[in-house]
C-alpha cells in the first residue's frame, strides 16, 4: 500500500465511523461531551466559579480520554458482534491506519466539547500562543495513549459488555482519581506519589499552566513533557506488540 | 498454478487444546472455486481463517499466493479479501455506501470503487436498495451486501465462508452467478457451505474435512469415482430389505429404501425390482450421498469436538 492510499483508508475509515453515524443519529455527538460538561458543571457551581479553571482543564483531559473507552467499545463491537476487524484483518489495510481511523472518527464526536471548553479557555482571558501549543500537544498526546490502551484492550475482549466493567475503570483511574479536577496539593502527602503513577498526573500539570493555575519551572515542565511522552510512547508499543490483531 | 498450498498445517486452540486440524496437506489451485464441505466443528473455519490470516496456525505451513501466512502476511493482505462467518455489515450506513468505502478503504479510486460498486449491486440485485440503510434490510439482504462488498474487490483470492447462509433460493443464484463471474475473471475463490448443491454447481474441486482432517479431495467426478457404492437405487415396494442388502447398503427414506451400491449391481438390482412390479430410480450418487458414506453422519449433524472449533 502507498503512502497514498493509507491517506485515502485512514480517512474513509474516519468518515465510516465518525460522520456516517451522526447523520442518522446526531444525538451521537453528545455521548462524549456528557460526562465532561457534567462535572465542569458541578465543580464550577460548587466552587461558585472559583475552580472553572479546574473543571476546565480536567475536562479536557476527560474528553481524549473518553475517546479512548469510546474507540474500546467501538473496536470490541466491530470485531466481536460484526467480524469487521476479521474483514478488514484479510484486505490491505493494517492495524494502525484502522486504529488510526476509528481514533480520529472518535475526535469528530468530541468536536462539540472541544468547541465548548475552547470557547470556555478563551472567554476566561487565558488564551495565549504558549498556552495553545500546550493545550493541542498534551491533548493529542492524551488522545494517542488513550487510544492506543483503548485498542489494546478491546481486542482482548470476548464479549463488548466487558468493555461496560473497563471504561469506567479507565475513567475513575485516569482522570477522575488523579488531580486532574484539583490540584495534587490536596492529596494527603502519603498518597502523593501514588498520583504520579498516572500520566494524566503529567498532563493536567501542564494543563493546569494553560489556564492560569501556577506556574511550572522550566525543568518541571520537561519532566512533565518527558513523562507524559514516554507513557504515550510505552502504550503504543503495547499497542503494535500486544494487541491482537491477528489471533493466536 | 496453486493459490493456496497446505503442508501439515494443525491448529490445536490454546484455550481448551481442541484440535480443529490436523496435519492437514491440501492443493488448492488458482483461478477456479474450490469448495470446502463438512459438519460443524470439522475444521472448515479454521482453514479459512488460517488462510485469510486472521488466525494463527499451531504448526505446519500455508501458503497464499506463494507467501507463508506466519511471516509475510502483508504481501498475502494486498491480494485477499473475506466474508468470515457470522458477519454482519456495518448498520448504519447504506448498502451503495457499504460496498463503495469498503473498496475506497482497500485503495480503490473515487472512480474505480463507484464503477464497480454500480457493477456489483446490478450483478447481485441489490440496485433497489442501494439507497436503504442496511439495518431495514432484511438479514438475507444483509448478507447478500456483504458477500457484494468483496466481490466488488479486486483481491486475486477471496475466501467466502458459508456465504449464502440464510439467502432465498433466488438470491443464492444471483450470488452464485456473481461467483462465477470472479472465476472468469481467473480470480480464485475458497467456499465453505453447508449446502452440497451449492459445493457442487460452483467448485471445480472439492475437499471434505471431517475432524479437522481432509478425508476427500478432487473433483466432484473424482470424489463419485473414489466411493465404494457410486450410484443409488431407490427402490419403493416389490423388495423386502433383506433382498436390497444383498447389493448394497441399504436405508430406510420416505415411500421406500435407498441402496447404495456400485453400477453393476445398481442395473441388476433395477431389473430384479422392476420384475418385481417396485418402482424404481436410479441415479450417480450426490455429494450429499458420497458425505454420508464417507462420514457416516449426515452433514446437518454437529461434529463431537466442539469447543473453540468452527
Amino acid at each position: 500500500m502507498t503512502e497514498r492510499h493509507r491517506l485515502r483508508a485512514l480517512l474513509t475509515l474516519t468518515y465510516l465511523n465518525g460522520v456516517i453515524p451522526i447523520r442518522s443519529q446526531p444525538l451521537y455527538l453528545l455521548n462524549i461531551v456528557a460526562s465532561p460538561l457534567s462535572f465542569l458543571f458541578f465543580i464550577t457551581i460548587a466552587s461558585r466559579g472559583a475552580l472553572l479553571n479546574y473543571g476546565l482543564a480536567g475536562g479536557m483531559l476527560m474528553t481524549m480520554l473518553s475517546i479512548g473507552t469510546s474507540l474500546q467499545t467501538d473496536i470490541s463491537h466491530y470485531k466481536q458482534d460484526l467480524k469487521l476487524q476479521d474483514v478488514v484483518i484479510a484486505s490491505p489495510v493494517e492495524a494502525w491506519v484502522y486504529v488510526g481511523g476509528i481514533a480520529l472518527s472518535e475526535l469528530v464526536y468530541s468536536l462539540p466539547a472541544i468547541g465548548v471548553f475552547l470557547a470556555l479557555w478563551v472567554l476566561g482571558g487565558w488564551a495565549t500562543i504558549v498556552g495553545a501549543l500546550t493545550l493541542a500537544g498534551v491533548l493529542v498526546l492524551v488522545w494517542a495513549f488513550a487510544s492506543a490502551l483503548g485498542f489494546t484492550l478491546a481486542t482482548y475482549f470476548e464479549d463488548v459488555r466487558e468493555t461496560f466493567v473497563f471504561s469506567p475503570l479507565i475513567s475513575l483511574g485516569l482522570s477522575v482519581l488523579p488531580p486532574v479536577y484539583y490540584p495534587i496539593s490536596s492529596l494527603p502527602a502519603a498518597v502523593r506519589p501514588l498520583a504520579y503513577l498516572s500520566p494524566t498526573t503529567y498532563a493536567a500539570d501542564l494543563l493546569h499552566t494553560t489556564v492560569g493555575i501556577g506556574g511550572l519551572s522550566l525543568e518541571a515542565a520537561a519532566i512533565d513533557w518527558s513523562v507524559l511522552l514516554g507513557f504515550t510512547l510505552a502504550l503504543l508499543a503495547l499497542a503494535a506488540f500486544k494487541a491482537r490483531w491477528r489471533e493466536p | 498454478m496453486e493459490a493456496i498450498r497446505a503442508e501439515g498445517l494443525t491448529k490445536v486452540y490454546p484455550r481448551g487444546g481442541t484440535i480443529a486440524l490436523s496435519s492437514v496437506d491440501l492443493s488448492i489451485p488458482s483461478g477456479r472455486v474450490f469448495g470446502l464441505i463438512g459438519r460443524n466443528g470439522a475444521g472448515k473455519t479454521t482453514f479459512v481463517r488460517i488462510a485469510a490470516t486472521q488466525l494463527m496456525p499451531t504448526s505446519g505451513t500455508l501458503y497464499v499466493l506463494g507467501h507463508e501466512v506466519r511471516h509475510e502476511v502483508s504481501s498475502i493482505r494486498l491480494r485477499i479479501a473475506a466474508v468470515p462467518q457470522e458477519s454482519r455489515p456495518l448498520y448504519f450506513v447504506t448498502v451503495d455506501e457499504l460496498v463503495y468505502l469498503y473498496l475506497k478503504m482497500r485503495g480503490a479510486d473515487s472512480v474505480e470503487a463507484r464503477r464497480r460498486t454500480n457493477d456489483v449491486l446490478e450483478e447481485l440485485g441489490l440496485t433497489a436498495v442501494r439507497r436503504k440503510l442496511v439495518s431495514r434490510l432484511s438479514g438475507g439482504m444483509r448478507r447478500r451486501a456483504m458477500v457484494a462488498m468483496v466481490l466488488a474487490s479486486d483481491a486475486e483470492v477471496v475466501f467466502l465462508d458459508e456465504p449464502t447462509t440464510g439467502l432465498d433460493p433466488l438470491a443464492r443464484r444471483e450470488v452464485w452467478a456473481a461467483i462465477r463471474r470472479v472465476e472468469r475473471e481467473r480470480r480464485t475463490v475458497l467456499l465453505t457451505t453447508h449446502y452440497l448443491d451449492e459445493a457442487e454447481a460452483l467448485s471445480n474441486r472439492i475437499a471434505l474435512l471431517e475432524g479437522g482432517v481432509v478425508r476427500l479431495e478432487g473433483t466432484p467426478a473424482e470424489l463419485r469415482a473414489r466411493v465404494r457404492r457410486p450410484f443409488r437405487v431407490t427402490v419403493a415396494g416389490g423388495m423386502s430389505r433383506e433382498e436390497l442388502e444383498s447389493f448394497g447398503q441399504v436405508s430406510i427414506v420416505d415411500g421406500g429404501f435407498l441402496v447404495f451400491t456400485t453400477e453393476r449391481d445398481a442395473r441388476e438390482l433395477a431389473l430384479k425390482g422392476l420384475s418385481s412390479g417396485a418402482h424404481i430410480s436410479m441415479a450417480p450418487v450426490s455429494l450429499e450421498d458420497i458425505f454420508l458414506q464417507v462420514v457416516g453422519h449426515r452433514l446437518e449433524e454437529d461434529a463431537p469436538l466442539e469447543e473453540g472449533t468452527t
